[in-house]
């Protein structure tokens, strides 16, 4: 019971880390990435590549891979979406126009990654130590994942709440009509938002290859799980995508374990449906 | 279209008269061929007609197609071939009532999210199923069809759905979806019931697409839910209908017919990277459309009618 | 004799926001009630709950005989409710003639085929449109919408016909054409609540009006004594003009 309290949770952390990222992404930067799942599948092969031909430990690895997911979803921002975004009359034409680019996105990023490593499942043995929790016996590099969602999720929610320049972004979330009245420069905001999403989304990869297995196709599931978090949490709320990414893993966790483990997707998705229906605005969304 | 219904008539059947005596007298190559192709024309006229005028984008076209050749997988030993046919539509249209009706009285981005993970849930549960309810792991359909038996079947279907669309777009149906698309809240002051109207249209158009995933399961022979289940079904069928213009009744089929035949290249010429060339490709077309796709959409209507 | 609306004690809150607090009022058959306000006092609100855009958080609705508190807009047009929206509404992709043909398609009394082509053009020329329904709406002038709006309102043939400041935006000569419109309708005996600023047209068309401020019915009666009271004054112009 509690090992499944546990897994739940690290498997939650890591849920609420990559939908941070992609709440960002759509509540600041207007842009619905469903190619998003898919930036986290390269980050774990990325990951994979670094630990088993350099020996570089996934923690040395974040340094590596965390500003490369940055920089490349701010160069796909550059070039792909800003012109959608300058010609986009309306919010719900951007809509459209962004899922339809970034589904495109994903075959072409899933694509170049079945070239380099095929079609088959892939892990690497990491801090595969089992250590005493509370009396249950947890995977070291469980216990890190969870430590390492915990303390970025954290730094963000910080840096949001406290900071001027986390003030800006939420600024531009809430009122992207009236932000450049108040001198804030929205352009910036999207790109580095989107940009930011990136990152989680490559720390989200990083984390979850030190305790799952992955294959090349596995984007889409990743980004599904995302955007219910998301859409569970409210749309744009930080605290609510870390809420919900949580009670997912938990569910999950509890599915797996006591109902099958090919079921997580259905329970994910009566979840999804269930609140949906209760609550249209998210556990944290204004009505 | 512009031409006259006592001239477009006589001028499609001819057509339909045409491709339906090819297998005669073609290769057995090119019969496969225009069996893709028609499987795709019907697949997304099929998907335009609901998503064209509602503009809900729908990206569970394979869980559709899917549930149909899996049906035929499990039944065609079972019943009867018209039965077999009959229970494929008829569980595709229970599956688009229940997604239907779970999604379509929200904003349009949650159907969009919804129908995008549909197949992996499908996937998944039916994985599901067979590993530990039936205890088996792919069939096989065993049915005495040749490729040009399974080609009029999808003739037939590609005939009756473009039938159906021209119908819809001229009966008051038509209008109300229209109307649907460019404001729900007026529509329904006009007495539409709009939930309903989008409730029948989407599942109209998955029963349809039911039926081309059934019709074309004898071609594998073999099916397990991977096979069946493979997303580029969905984003192939998107592109076509987005390219040709899912608000004209032509305008898919026009979208497939090119389209198709590229693809077929490409996935011949270079297996590997066809998925890339795919994913480029239609961020290529997404971006010709410089107002974007939904101005693209007016556009074409717009220049349609003038 | 029963009312043709009557509204009790209709209640909407958003969030904190208490934008309908306990209004009653009804309205008898053929009579044009005008329901006046300041800015943001609730109006819109009203007529959306009567129509069933809105959803209500107490009071009943009742057209005739029937309820219509909890009906969805379609059921409640389909009742013979039909409405104008302050900020027009066209349907951009639809011509003229089709956007007033959806109304006759699926209104309050169904027509379909030439029947409805025959009423479409009735309804416009009605209105002041004879000939243009198959022109594109993006080639309308504003009060050209405008009067396309009040076909397609019409086109239900409603019993009940909400104008919520149908006769806002126009220039002089067009609010005198819009004024006779209106005075027509009055003529063919619709039931008309018409929500509007203009107390020119208000003064011409109403017999009796409704006054409403933050939420709640002030003032309620014939219109030239309505209009002179000094709440209602007040209301409009501030404590200064009482
Ligand atoms: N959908 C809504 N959500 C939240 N608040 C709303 C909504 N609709 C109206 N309000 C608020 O309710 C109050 C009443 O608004 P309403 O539109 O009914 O006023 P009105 O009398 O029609 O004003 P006007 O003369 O400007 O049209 C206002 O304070 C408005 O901000
Ligand atoms: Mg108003």
């Amino acid at each position: 019971m509690l090992e499944h309290v546990v897994n739940g949770l690290v498997l939650g952390g890591t849920y609420a880390l990559v939908a941070m990222g992609l709440t960002i992404q759509y509540g600041i930067a207007r842009i619905m990435n469903l190619s998003f799942g898919d930036t986290i599948i390269a980050a774990c092969f990325g990951t994979y590549v670094l630990f088993s031909t350099l020996q570089i430990n996934p923690i040395l690895a974040l340094a590596v891979v965390v500003p490369l997911g940055y920089a490349a979803s701010l160069l796909i921002y550059r070039v792909i979406m800003k012109p959608l975004v300058d010609r986009a009359p309306s919010d719900g034409a951007l809509e459209v126009d962004s899922i339809l680019v970034t589904f495109g996105l994903l075959f072409a990023i899933q694509g170049v990654l079945l070239i380099f490593f095929g079609g088959g499942y892939t892990s690497y043995s990491f801090l595969n130590t089992p250590v005493n929790v509370l009396g249950t016996a947890v995977a070291g590099n469980r216990l890190l994942a969870l430590g390492l969602s915990l303390v970025i999720a954290a730094v963000l929610v910080l840096v949001l709440y406290r900071s001027r320049w986390g003030m800006m972004l939420r600024a531009v979330a809430l009122a992207p009509q009236s932000a450049p009245l108040f001198g804030i420069d929205t352009d910036r905001a999207a790109r580095t938002a989107f940009a930011i999403g990136g990152a989680l989304a490559a720390t989200g990869g990083v984390v979850v290859s030190m305790f799952q297995t992955f294959t090349a196709t596995g984007g889409v599931v990743f980004t599904m799980k995302a955007l219910i978090v998301v859409i569970l949490g409210g749309k744009g709320s930080v605290p609510g995508a870390i809420v919900a990414g949580l009670l997912l893993g938990l569910v999950e966790t509890f599915v797996a374990a006591y109902v099958d483990p090919g079921l997580t997707l259905a329970a994910v998705y009566t979840v999804f449906l269930v609140l949906l229906l209760v609550r249209p605005n998210g556990l944290f969304g204004k009505a | 279209m512009t031409m006259k219904p006592s001239i477009a008539f006589p001028v499609a059947a001819a057509v339909l008269a045409v491709l339906a005596a090819a297998p005669l007298f073609i290769p057995d190559y090119w019969t496969g061929v225009l069996l893709g192709m028609t499987g795709y024309v019907t697949l997304a006229t099929a998907w335009a007609l609901f998503s064209g005028p509602t503009r809900y984008v729908s990206l569970a076209t394979v869980a559709f197609f899917g549930v149909g050749a899996y049906v035929v997988a499990v039944l065609n030993e079972a019943l009867p071939y018209p039965l077999v046919l009959l229970s494929a539509a008829g569980i595709g249209m229970i599956l688009a009532l229940a997604v239907g009706l779970s999604t379509l009285r929200l904003a349009g981005v949650y159907f969009v999210i919804f129908t995008f993970g549909l197949a992996e849930l499908v996937r998944q549960t039916v994985s599901w199923w067979e590993v530990n309810i039936t205890y088996t792991m792919g069939r096989y359909v065993f049915l005495p069809f040749e490729g040009r038996h399974i080609y009029w079947q999808l003739l037939a279907l590609a005939a009756v759905t473009l039938l159906i669309s021209w119908a819809i777009g001229r009966s008051r149906l038509g209008l109300a979806l229209k109307a649907i698309g460019d404001d729900e809240v007026v529509a329904a002051h006009a007495g539409i019931d709009v939930t309903r109207v989008k409730l029948l249209l989407f599942v109209i158009s998955a029963t349809l697409i039911t039926l081309v995933g059934a019709i074309q399961a004898p071609r594998w022979t073999y099916i397990e839910p991977s096979i069946v289940f493979n997303p580029t079904v969905s984003f192939m069928t998107l592109i076509m209908a987005l390219l040709g213009g899912p608000m004209r009744l032509w305008g898919p089929a026009l979208g497939a017919i090119p389209l198709f035949l590229l693809f077929e290249w490409l996935s011949v010429s270079f297996p590997d990277h066809f998925s890339i060339i795919l994913g480029l490709l239609f961020i290529l077309i997404v971006f010709v459309m410089p107002q974007g796709v939904l101005a693209k959409i007016d556009d074409i209507r717009k220049g349609g009618r003038a | 004799m029963s009312e043709a609306l009557q509204i009790s004690n209709l209640h909407k809150r958003f969030g904190g926001l208490i934008a309908v607090r306990d209004v009653s009022f009804s309205l008898a058959p053929g009579e044009v009630v005008g329901l006046l306000g300041p800015n943001g006092s609730g109006k819109t609100t009203v007529m959306n709950m009567i129509s069933g855009a809105l959803p209500c958080d107490g009071g009943t609705i009742r057209l005739g005989q029937t309820d219509i508190t909890k009906m969805k807009p379609h059921r409640v047009a389909k009742q013979g409710v039909a409405r104008t929206f302050q900020l027009v509404r066209p349907l951009p992709t639809l011509t003229v003639g089709e956007n007033v043909l959806l109304s006759l398609a699926f209104g309050h009394r169904r027509h379909w085929g030439r029947e409805a082509r025959e009423l479409v053009e009735e309804k416009l020329a009605f209105v002041g449109l004879a000939g243009r329904g198959d022109e594109q709406v993006s080639n309308l002038t504003y009060i050209d919408q405008k009067r396309m709006e009040m076909a397609r309102a019409l086109a239900s043939e409603p019993e009940l016909l909400l104008l919520d400041e149908w006769l806002a935006g126009l220039n002089p000569s067009e609010l005198k054409i819009g004024i006779d419109l209106v005075q027509h309708l009055q003529g063919q005996g619709m039931t008309v609540l018409l929500v509007e600023h203009i107390m020119e047209a208000v003064r011409a068309l109403c017999s009796r009006c409704i006054v409403m401020s933050a939420g709640e019915v002030i003032a309620e009666g014939p219109s030239a004594e309505v209009l002179a009271q000094p709440a209602v004054i007040k209301a409009y112009l501030g404590d200064d003009h009482a």
